[in-house]
């Protein structure tokens, strides 16, 4: 069964992107570094763009192997309404935080299409940048998830490998490979201005993933040629269910993976979440990685309630406060940067799509 | 007095410097400084009124002697572009505005349609437009009868530091253009900006060649006094280079010796 459409099973001109990472690469990880390293201080400077993800609902209708929210998981479940998601808004506010992702899980009838776009409503008129990471959606979806003032969407295909995929999506609407393959471009489509791609590390061959996410950029690139591009690299994280990964990757390698995508990419957005350690992400800062989120609650109404022992979405490595994080940035000449965007630049894409 | 004329403003200075890209607000002060740059151009997106340490905007206004330009750098359409101009004249109080219209937020070229569009409708609303533009010569003589103040071709990509990579289009521009040139984006060196004043251009704006030098400030002043000695030789006037060399065996004999 090949379910890979052509411009994924085969690529151009990707032997410098496959050398860079193979097990015996002809390129140490030092020379990479410093290559990468060069190419974002030219592109970024030396700043790092910083957001907080916001958990809307924990919600979920598909059965991921790998997921703390998954619905067979006996979390407890709640949505956030309207007034509650202002409440978290000013307590992330107050943490100076103006770029925000919001998040839910599988379509339900709880959290609907309705409900994410009130809620990214009411997000645009507090935070200067919103984006979403939440389920597929149609072309006119996005296309209204857009007008109401959503300028991205950050949707991982978790793993390219199709049988994987098969295995590890159990139930619900995201056992269909194709349809969530096809989301970034019907994002685009729509009139969304970026896409944030990425593999959970951990669940298939890493080489393997990254090449072919390395293809999917590419193909968008060329078919939506104003679209934003980023690339996420979430590796596999403690959450509730016991879910270990066959393919677990060394913070090694990871480095490897995002010089590689540096290199062979130098104007994407590479973003490190706090799913990684204070250690890691420092050390990562100005060596390729240009966003990073910061003070993450991954529970669902975690700003407003900071206490709460409640179990999230994932176990967050990185829980320094904004303000130790961003010290530890300046420490390495870094600017941490909160506003880097207005919203006035919120809307669809094109100017024939504008209204 | 060689002074720079850009709308009713007249500038001793012909470096303009852009505030993105530095470590910290602290060092680009001192880099602005350093430059005795007059005009300095700030991103309306990194206006943040609600947190004061994020903002660019504020720590530039206690420079005396300096005019701050806001660019729409973000916008990705004409009608962003204008009201964004629009909130920034209305936050900042300045006439100038820097129209950077860049669809594709990887290699951040700037769009010659839209970016045309909102010029035309800006300079009709009174602002000192200043258009972030490819170096094309017909968009700069459009942009020119539009009512803009100056073009702003780029020398190469932002942030690529390749230099005047598009200096043949920009012989063009500067040969026919009745508004100021400004070299915008690409340069890496001073010796590049020199070269830039040295064909003519009315000035340089640089921004990442200063802000990831090893020492931002240093490296402003090293730019203001490349750009101050590439405009005096371009007004002393420059030697031509050497010809071709004589043949070796005369072209025009045939022609017999003159009467």
């Amino acid at each position: 069964m090949n379910q890979l459409p052509e411009w994924l099973s085969a690529g151009r001109d990707e032997t410098r992107f496959r050398a860079m990472l193979l097990p015996d690469s002809p390129y140490t990880l030092e020379q990479l570094a410093a290559e990468s390293k060069a190419l974002t201080l030219r592109r970024f400077g030396r700043t790092m763009s910083l957001y907080a993800p916001l958990y809307l609902s924990n919600h979920c209708s598909s059965g991921c192997a790998y997921c703390g929210f998954a619905s067979d998981r006996k979390t407890p479940r709640r949505r956030l309404e309207q007034e509650e998601i202002r409440k978290e808004l000013d307590a992330m506010k107050r943490l100076a935080i103006s770029d925000v992702l919001l998040l839910t899980g599988e379509r339900t009838r709880a959290a609907d299409f309705d409900y994410l776009r009130d809620s990214v409503a009411t997000a645009a008129a507090k935070m200067q940048r919103v984006s979403v990471e939440a389920f597929p959606m149609s072309v006119a979806e996005y296309r209204e998830l857009a007008d109401a003032g959503c300028t991205g969407i950050t949707i991982y295909q978790e793993t390219y490998n199709p049988l994987s995929y098969g295995e590890l999506h159990r139930w619900g609407p995201k056992k269909n490979y194709r349809e969530r393959l096809e989301t970034p471009a019907r994002a685009l489509e729509g009139g969304m201005k970026s896409v944030g791609l990425g593999v959970l590390l951990g669940l298939a061959d890493p080489q393997e993933e990254a090449l072919l996410l390395y293809r999917h950029l590419l193909h968008l690139g060329r078919t939506y040629w104003r679209a934003g591009l980023s690339v996420s690299f979430p590796r596999i994280r403690p959450q509730t269910g016991s879910y270990q990964p066959p393919f677990p990757v060394s913070d090694h390698l990871l480095a490897r993976m995002i010089f590689a995508f540096r290199i062979a990419l130098p104007d994407v957005e590479l973003v490190l979440s706090t799913r990684e350690s204070p250690a890691f992400r420092d050390g990562m800062a100005g060596l390729g990685i240009t966003r990073m989120s910061i003070a993450s609650r991954t529970t669902v109404g975690g700003y407003s309630d900071p206490e709460s022992v409640e179990r999230g979405q994932f176990d967050v490595f990185d829980d320094r406060s904004a303000e130790l994080f961003c010290d530890a940035l300046r420490e390495k000449n870094i600017e941490p940067v909160f506003k880097n965007w207005e919203h006035t630049y919120n809307g669809p894409s094109s100017p024939e799509m504008a209204t | 007095m060689d002074l720079l004329h850009l709308g009713s403003y007249t500038l001793s200075s012909r470096l303009i410097l852009g505030t993105g890209k530095f470590s910290s607000a602290s060092v680009m002060l001192e880099a602005v400084k350093a430059s005795g740059a007059e005009l300095v151009t700030v991103a309306l997106r990194r206006f943040n009124r609600e947190q004061p340490g994020d903002d660019l905007f504020t720590p530039l206004t206690s420079i005396p002697g300096i005019t701050l330009m806001p660019n729409t750098s973000g916008a990705s359409t004409a009608a962003e572009a204008v009201h964004a101009a629009r909130i920034a004249r209305e936050l900042s109080g300045s006439p100038f505005i820097k129209v950077e219209i860049h669809p594709n937020p990887q290699h951040l070229m700037p769009d010659p349609i839209e970016t045309y569009e909102a010029s035309k409708i800006l300079a009709k609303e009174g602002f000192l437009v200043m258009p972030y533009i490819p170096a094309d010569p017909v968009l700069a003589k459009r942009l020119e009868e539009a009512g803009c103040v100056s073009v702003m071709p780029l020398g190469s990509a932002i942030g690529s530091g390749q230099g005047l990579a598009t200096a043949e289009m920009l012989r063009i521009i500067i040969r026919e253009s009745n508004i100021p040139v400004i070299v915008d984006a690409g340069l890496r060196s001073p010796s590049e900006a020199a070269l830039a004043m040295e064909m003519g251009c009315d000035a340089v704006l640089v921004n990442s060649a200063v802000a990831v030098a090893g020492n931002p400030p240093d490296m402003a002043e090293a730019f203001a006094e490349a750009v101050a000695a590439g405009r005096k030789a371009f007004r002393a006037g420059i030697m031509e280079k050497s010809g071709l060399a004589a043949a070796t065996s005369p072209l025009t004999s045939f022609l017999g010796s003159e009467a």
